[in-house]
């Protein structure tokens, strides 16, 4: 459940994406990751209050976001197709990876603002305190960005890009200003995706790629560009790893994802809430 | 010692090549995002080892392990075979991750995380190719043939088909070929040479770990195809002697080794980059990725 809270909004952040900009933006993860190591450096290394530090956060992912999108602007001011900006989106990632690397250095890293506390008691699951915290605050983030997407200004203009950017330019709005936003929207909510991840587990370079991987998957499986498909995608890839173990070796639980993801391109690849006519087959 | 160090750079820049030239064929020649062709090399390379750990001659494993490569380019190539661009990305770094995951956990099997250790050097014919330079020249012969066998394959019909499956695969439809069946051959073609290429490379460093075959060592071959242009076999060569000479100068400025990998996946990710802004179609090459 926790997993499947995590992934989903992973998820979101990344149907956010990639319905806007249309292509797959495999730095995610790595985005993600550095903006982890961020919170590690406000909080641990700096010794920040943990409040102000998650704003820090927040604010370096904002920018991080920004950056990415002129980076990307660049190649699309050369009309560059999704699969040359998925060769950039690589580059990124390999550059952002050992950024990284060479900032912080490869050993892993705790966050550790918390003590391991004793697990309580539910329906026959031992769930800590901090595990029920990550899934109230998953959720209650998942419901803010699926109100904002639905009602607000900004969420209308978002859609009205995924859905037509040519229309959308011509009703005055800048297609441009609205990939920048999406990145920014997208490296925050999965900023918050890794914070959370952070606190209980230990950080690793590689962190994000696991994480962004599962959470592509969960928003091809749920549909991309809906968040309950993110959700619903989400939680069902959290069961099928960790019902999966009981019957299959618990070396196959990463591989797994993988399967689930493969069935779902070659027999429904619109997923199980997206459209059929949306997707560029 | 140093001599020994450059037979053992060019080996593995000959194995490079093959790798390089063989995605060429899926990716720049038919023009498929294949991220799958990691999982081919290390198909050949594990059929190789664990065949020859068993018993059983260098040539004929080499033959096998190329056949089963193939084999798992044919299963790749009819799962995927209505999928386009972003979604066959995906698809085909899920077939990565798969094998990989399979290597990692078939313990009785491929030893596991641990890895194949003790890989016997090749004979061939009765003659035994230990020595580094034996090696080389082996290596060069093989990246030599198959760089004139896809030269070849380019300009026949076959090629200027699979060319034209890239350029408007609609267009061929209408003229009534199976883009389809262009597309499975390609995977098929294409895994049977990156399982010569394992099959090398499993002797040539006589011990494997799944840790070698992740998406992570297939980027730079990636780098290779797109920097070099896609669907041009002389731009494939030429950006993998740039690279490698790159990468290995670096070596030479005595750095300390945590900054020399970081640094030089930097450089890398920073061409490639340069490359799609400045030049989408690579140095050599005349087409850019739909």
């Amino acid at each position: 459940m926790v997993a499947g809270a995590i992934y989903a909004l992973v998820a979101a952040s990344f149907s956010i994406i990639y319905a806007t900009n249309k292509f797959l933006h495999v730095a995610h993860g790595a985005v993600l990751a550095l903006n982890t190591y961020f919170l590690y450096f406000f909080f641990t290394v700096l010794g920040l209050n943990f409040v102000l530090s998650v704003l820090l956060t927040m604010l370096a992912a904002a920018l991080v976001g920004f950056t990415i999108s002129k980076f990307y602007k660049q190649l699309r001011d050369k009309q560059a197709s999704s699969a040359t900006l998925l060769l950039g989106s690589i580059a990124l990632m390999i550059f952002i990876d050992s950024l990284i690397l060479l900032l912080f250095e490869g050993n892993t890293k705790t966050i550790g603002l918390l003590k391991v506390a004793q697990g309580i008691e539910l329906f026959q699951a031992i769930i800590t305190p901090l595990q029920i915290s990550i899934i109230v605050l998953s959720l209650f983030v998942l419901l803010v960005l699926s109100l904002f997407i639905k009602k607000s200004r900004l969420g209308t203009t978002l859609r009205a890009v995924a859905d037509t950017p040519e229309q959308a330019e011509i009703l005055g709005i800048s297609a441009n200003q609205v990939y920048t936003a999406s990145f920014i929207i997208g490296s925050i909510v999965a900023t918050l995706a890794g914070i959370l991840y952070g606190l209980e587990h230990n950080l690793a370079p590689t962190m994000g790629i696991k994480l962004v991987f599962t959470g592509f998957a969960a928003a091809v499986v749920g549909g991309i560009g809906s968040i309950q498909g993110a959700v619903l995608g989400a939680s069902l890839f959290s069961l099928v790893e960790n019902f999966g173990i009981w019957y299959i070796p618990s070396g196959y639980k990463d591989a797994l994802v993988f399967i689930v993801l493969f069935l779902f391109l070659t027999l429904r690849p619109h997923g199980i809430f997206g459209f059929k006519n949306k997707i560029p087959l | 010692m140093t001599f020994a160090y450059l037979l053992h750079l060019a080996t593995m820049l000959g194995i490079n090549m093959i790798l390089a030239l063989s995605l060429q064929l899926t990716m720049g020649i038919t023009g498929l995002v294949n991220l799958g062709h990691i999982a081919f090399f290390a198909i050949g390379s594990y059929t190789s080892a664990l065949l020859t750990l068993h018993g059983m001659p260098f040539t004929g494993a080499m033959f096998v392990s190329a056949l089963l490569a193939g084999l798992a380019g044919l299963l790749l190539g009819v799962f995927t075979q209505r999928i386009k661009a972003d979604y066959l990305a995906l698809a085909t770094l899920a077939f990565s991750y798969l094998v990989h995951a399979l290597l990692l956990n078939t313990h009785s099997f491929t030893n596991g995380p641990l890895g194949l250790a003790n890989i016997t050097k090749p004979i061939i014919f009765g003659f035994q190719v230990g020595a580094n330079w034996a090696f080389l020249i082996f290596t060069t012969v093989i990246a030599v043939s198959v760089y004139l066998i896809l030269m070849r394959l380019i300009d026949s019909p076959l090629g200027m088909a699979l060319q034209a499956t890239r350029d408007n695969e609609l267009a061929l439809r209408v003229l009534g070929k199976s883009t389809l069946k262009l597309k499975i051959l390609a995977f098929v073609c294409s895994g049977c040479l990156a399982g010569v290429a394992g099959s090398l490379y499993a002797h040539f460093v006589t011990f494997i770990d799944p840790a070698s075959f992740t998406i992570m060592q297939l980027i730079p071959i990636v780098c290779l195809v797109v920097l070099g242009g896609l669907g041009s076999l002389n731009g494939t060569i030429v950006a993998t002697f740039v690279l490698i000479l790159i990468s290995e100068s670096l070596r030479f400025l005595s750095l300390p080794s945590s900054l020399t990998g970081p640094l030089t996946q930097m450089i890398y990710a920073s061409l490639l980059f340069l490359v799609l802004i400045k030049k989408p179609q690579g140095f050599f090459g005349k087409v850019s990725l739909k």
